[in-house]
């Protein structure tokens, strides 16, 4: 019996929109709430995230289960499948999940509406696990287009204007690049065998062979339209006008889970359905790896460009999601492994520093970067976890990051054979060397001139450490910063895992 | 033959005059005797139904015995009897979803013409429905015509009267357009039956006889019937029609008159003309070009438009667009998913409506978009409705318009042609519906202060106020998901309808 894997999905699902009613019925007149409430809220949410967070990562590691819930039309069930791409997404988003909602308990005191917040929270937890556990097309794009529209309402938690012309931004991108995905979808229904995920692709190469060009078209449309969650040019500019308007906890879950939904999105088409095969030297795969390298150096210069903190760790996630898809692109084991350890990395860095973001922004109100001269005065550790994380983004050894840009340029370097590609193999890891400057340039200025304002005017004298967050906030973060640590210095198990997993698909 | 088989029959007659039974009676009571006679008309469906679907066939139902070429016959199917069973659900819960808004504000003397004008209603798209004789369904369409004039006009302002002219002008011409085509079909081939048509018809195609005859009276049948059904570019008179008049009649206009001019239609393609020959001439790409330009310019106009009534309502064209592409891929897939988007956009539009009336309520009855934000809260199902009705126009996985924009693009897949043109319109009208249903959906759920809600005087509506409106809008949210979750019962169904069909 696999029915269980049900659980962390529908467990949080269903209590979040327990909560959500809740604040639904008390609306608009009591928005804050006592402190008993409160109290009670925070053991509910935590309980239910901490068991769904552990039967999650249970489900995953107890080796592959499959389950069929119910037949959407004939011959397209709504159908669950756990297999090692699955077990790598569920573990890195449980972690952060769990360290970005226990950050959420002190943070979203400030900002009221506590439990319809909690209530999204859970649920965009539920239908992320459920994104990672499906197992075929229908049912992938099924949950893809939920996590949408169950996260947008997070955007919008403030309700102001910026806040609604987020969102909106948010919800058009994000349906249009869908139903790029959705069109794609079609095409391949008709050309593969099944539309269920299985290794090397399911692409009918005969009954492909005279519609060629029709279904690279298709599969680039896919690519560019799952891109726009991903933060894949010409599709990015959600993320700067969501991020910075939503609260911490979430920008935190935005830029390190949600945003992936799209690369998991683009690896299940092109491994796991269009098979690898049969985009490798086409022209697809060039349009692709130039969209990323073009939206890695104009993120990364975007964000050198941007003076408010939070829009600039948006545009960085647009160029560091895009290192992930221009590994996925060179359709190697190599770039590809860089790949998924990049996708687990930037999830726990980018995590810790939109919740340092969020700490400056609630107990300094500082939102721009010129401001934050003389943070690490006032707030030492939290300014410590800020700069492990943007060590470990940029790449710099023993941090995680630069593990994963090693698998990336060593895949760019071997990987594309072809001659007419011979000129990504050089372009592809200056690209990547740039951006890293660009990277370092953009995230350092805030320690430096935190630790040292010097002379500087705007910095006022503060009694050291005065202003730390609490525990709750501190600890998630710091955990989430050691990981990153931990991850560069005792690399071995997981690189072993991903590469024999990468192995198997090509 | 057994008892069964005469209640499409007694359905239509009792529909029929218990609409002048309304007339003498007052509004109390004829409110009731309507809600019986829908009920009723939905159980004796349900067994025909039910009674078709066990025999697997279709059959022939004599009016008064007379044979053939002098009678007047009903034909009973699957399709037929599911969509008869169908439009009465709707049409109960469009009325039940309307009950307040009548008592308010329609005048007293006038409540009862209200019942009297939806009962001929009902029993004229019974009769289309059933009937097997084209020039009953002339008849039939005139009456639905009629009563859909009254229904428009009966809050009486200037805007509705001058909606209900404009809908009777556009209307009339293309009643006139589908008599001067039956007309045409009744001098080529000496019948009125549909059945005897067909194998006249069949003769004139293989001889290839009076070609271009056959050709003019199916052209103008097909453009009458998109007169009345709204395609673009005669879309002209709905935004006002619908925009304007009472939450019932527009419900039921959008849901279920416009979709019995299209049932009359496919009923023409498959049992008058045969479905081949209409392929084979070239009409369904005239069908399929005004579709797909249905399709955005209908959205377009939704987006630019800023009364919500009159923002679905352009959604409606939009909709209306998509049935006419279906069929104008010409093949049998296409035009099962245009029949399924009949059933998931009469689900889902009648709940818009009704939906839109519980957020314009909750807004000191305005229907300006700005005057909106915050209505979600303050009418909370009526909230939660809106949002799900937005959602299963926008073809969000679970509802059922993403359903019917799945089969269309399945059907579009079949055909080489048309194939990439239909998934591109696809794409651009999702994305522009859900431009302007999201841009509404945010509205609504954008709050505002408490000192302003004060001062515009709006009111909180609890789901227990209005009962009979909640259990309506429950009961069609519901409908939405079974429609989109359990869709393959349903698909078979129409498929199996319309393999007896012809």
């Amino acid at each position: 019996m696999n029915s269980w894997i049900l659980i962390p999905v529908f467990l949080p699902v269903i209590s979040g929109i327990f909560l959500l009613m809740a604040a639904f019925r008390k609306h608009p007149e009591n928005v804050q709430i006592s402190a008993g409430e409160r109290h009670r809220l925070h053991l509910i949410v935590g309980t239910v995230l901490l068991i769904s967070a552990v039967l999650a990562v249970a489900a995953v590691w107890t080796g592959e289960k499959s389950l069929t819930l119910f037949y959407l039309m004939e011959e397209i069930p709504i159908y669950f499948h756990i297999d090692g791409i699955s077990r790598i997404f569920v573990t890195f988003t449980s972690i952060v999940w769990v360290c970005a909602g226990s950050y959420g308990f002190i943070y979203i005191q400030h900002e009221g509406k506590e439990t319809g917040f909690f209530g999204f929270f859970l649920l965009v937890y539920g239908v992320v696990i459920a994104l990672d556990f499906s197992g075929n097309l229908v049912t992938l794009y099924f949950f893809y287009e939920l996590m949408t529209l169950t996260s947008a309402p997070m955007v919008l938690h403030h309700g102001s204007k910026g806040a609604m012309i987020g969102t909106l931004k948010y919800l058009f991108y994000s349906l249009c690049g869908a139903y790029m995905g959705l069109f794609g979808i079609f095409f391949l229904y008709r050309y593969c065998d099944t539309l269920t995920f299985t290794s090397g692709g399911t692409l009918n190469l005969t009954a492909a062979q005279d519609h060629r060009t029709i279904l690279l078209i298709a599969v680039f449309v896919m690519l560019v339209g799952f891109g726009a969650k991903a933060g894949m040019f010409p599709l990015h500019s959600w993320l700067p006008a969501a991020h910075p308007v939503a609260p911490s906890p979430i920008s935190a879950v935005f830029s390190g889970i949600l945003v992936k939904g799209g690369v998991l999105a683009t690896i299940r088409t092109v491994y796991y359905i269009v098979g690898p095969d049969f985009i490798r030297g086409t022209w697809v795969q060039t349009a692709w790896i130039i969209l990323t390298l073009l939206t890695i150096f104009m993120g990364s210069m975007m964000a050198y460009r941007e003076p408010v903190l939070k829009r600039r760790l948006a545009y960085s996630t647009v160029s560091q999601v895009s290192y992930i898809l221009f590994g996925l692109a060179l359709l190697n084991p190599t770039g590809m492994t860089g790949a998924l350890l990049h996708t687990v990395f930037h999830a726990l860095i980018k995590a810790t520093l939109f919740l340092s973001a969020g700490v400056f922004i609630l107990e300094g109100d500082k939102s721009r970067v010129d401001e934050l001269t003389g943070i690490g005065k006032r707030m030492p550790k939290t300014l410590w976890c800020y700069t492990f994380a943007s060590l470990a983004l940029i790449g710099i050894p023993p941090a995680s990051g630069f593990i994963s840009k090693w698998y990336l340029a060593q895949g760019a370097l071997q990987g594309v054979q072809q001659a007419k590609f011979g000129v990504f193999r050089w372009l592809g890891p200056i690209v990547l060397l740039i951006s890293a400057l660009l990277t370092a340039g953009y995230l350092l200025p805030v320690t430096m001139k935190g630790f040292l304002p010097g002379k500087d005017p705007r910095y006022q004298q503060g009694t050291p450490g005065d202003e730390e967050p609490p525990g709750f906030m501190l600890v998630p973060m710091a955990i989430l910063a050691a990981l990153t640590f931990i991850f560069g210095i005792f690399p071995n198990p997981l690189t072993k895992y991903i590469v024999q997993l990468v192995s198997g698909l090509m | 033959m057994q008892f069964v088989q005469n209640f499409p029959f007694i359905t239509i007659i009792l529909s029929l005059f218990s609409g002048p039974l309304c007339s003498i009676l007052g509004g109390k009571k004829a409110k009731r005797i309507n809600q019986a006679v829908i009920c009723i008309v939905m159980v004796m469906s349900c067994a025909v139904l039910a009674f078709v679907m066990q025999s697997g066939t279709s059959y022939v139902y004599m009016m008064g015995h007379f044979p053939a070429p002098w009678g007047n016959e009903i034909r009973v199917g699957v399709l037929e009897a599911f969509m008869a069973v169908f439009f009465c659900i709707i049409m109960l819960l469009c009325m039940m979803g309307g009950v307040y808004e009548r008592e308010q504000k329609l005048e007293d003397t006038k409540q009862n013409l209200y019942y009297v004008l939806v009962n001929l209603l009902l029993s004229s798209l019974l009769a289309l429905i059933y009937t097997n004789d084209l020039f009953t369904a002339y008849v039939f369409v005139e009456i639905n015509t009629i009563s859909a004039c009254g229904l428009i006009m009966i809050k009486q302002n200037g805007r509705t009267l001058e909606a209900a002219t404009r809908y009777m002008i556009m209307s009339l011409l293309g009643s006139g357009l589908l008599l001067l085509g039956i007309c045409f079909i009744y001098d080529l081939t000496g019948h009125l039956l549909m059945s005897n048509i067909q194998e006249q018809v069949r003769i004139l195609a293989q001889t290839g006889m009076y070609h271009m005859p056959l050709l003019v009276s199916v052209g103008l049948i097909c453009v009458g019937l998109a007169i009345k059904s709204a395609l673009f570019p005669f879309h002209s008179w709905l935004p006002d029609a619908y925009g304007y008049s009472t939450v019932s009649s527009a419900a039921i206009l959008s849901s279920l008159v416009s979709k019995g001019y299209v049932f009359l239609l496919v009923k023409i393609f498959f049992r008058v003309i045969g479905f081949d020959i209409v392929c084979d001439s070239k009409i369904m790409n005239i069908l399929f070009v005004f579709g797909i330009a249905g399709m955005i310019m209908g959205s377009v106009s939704a987006i630019q438009e800023n009364n919500i009534r009159r923002m679905i309502a352009y959604s409606s064209v939009a909709q209306i667009g998509y049935i006419y592409m279906g069929f104008g891929l010409g093949n049998t897939a296409g035009v099962i998913a245009s029949l399924y988007h009949i059933l998931s956009h009469a689900a889902t539009k009648a709940l818009l409506f009704v939906a839109a009336s519980g957020i314009t309520d909750a807004s000191d009855n305005h229907t300006d978009f700005f005057k909106l934000t915050g209505a979600g809260y303050r009418n909370k199902l009526a909230g939660i409705a809106f949002t799900a009705g937005s959602l299963s126009m926008i073809g969000i996985p679970m509802f059922c318009g993403f359903i019917s924009k799945l089969l269309f693009a399945q059907a579009g897949m079949d055909n080489t042609y048309k194939m990439l043109p239909t998934l591109i319109a696809l794409a651009i009208s999702t994305i522009l519906n859900a431009v302007y249903f999201m841009k509404t959906v945010i509205r609504i759920y954008t709050p505002v202060s408490r000192k302003e809600i004060q001062k515009n005087g709006y009111q909180n509506i609890s789901i227990k106020e209005q009962p009979v409106k909640s259990v309506a809008l429950i009961l069609f949210i519901i409908l939405n998901l079974i429609l989109g979750l359990c869709s393959e019962p349903i698909v078979a169904a129409l498929q199996s309808g319309l393999g007896m069909f012809a």
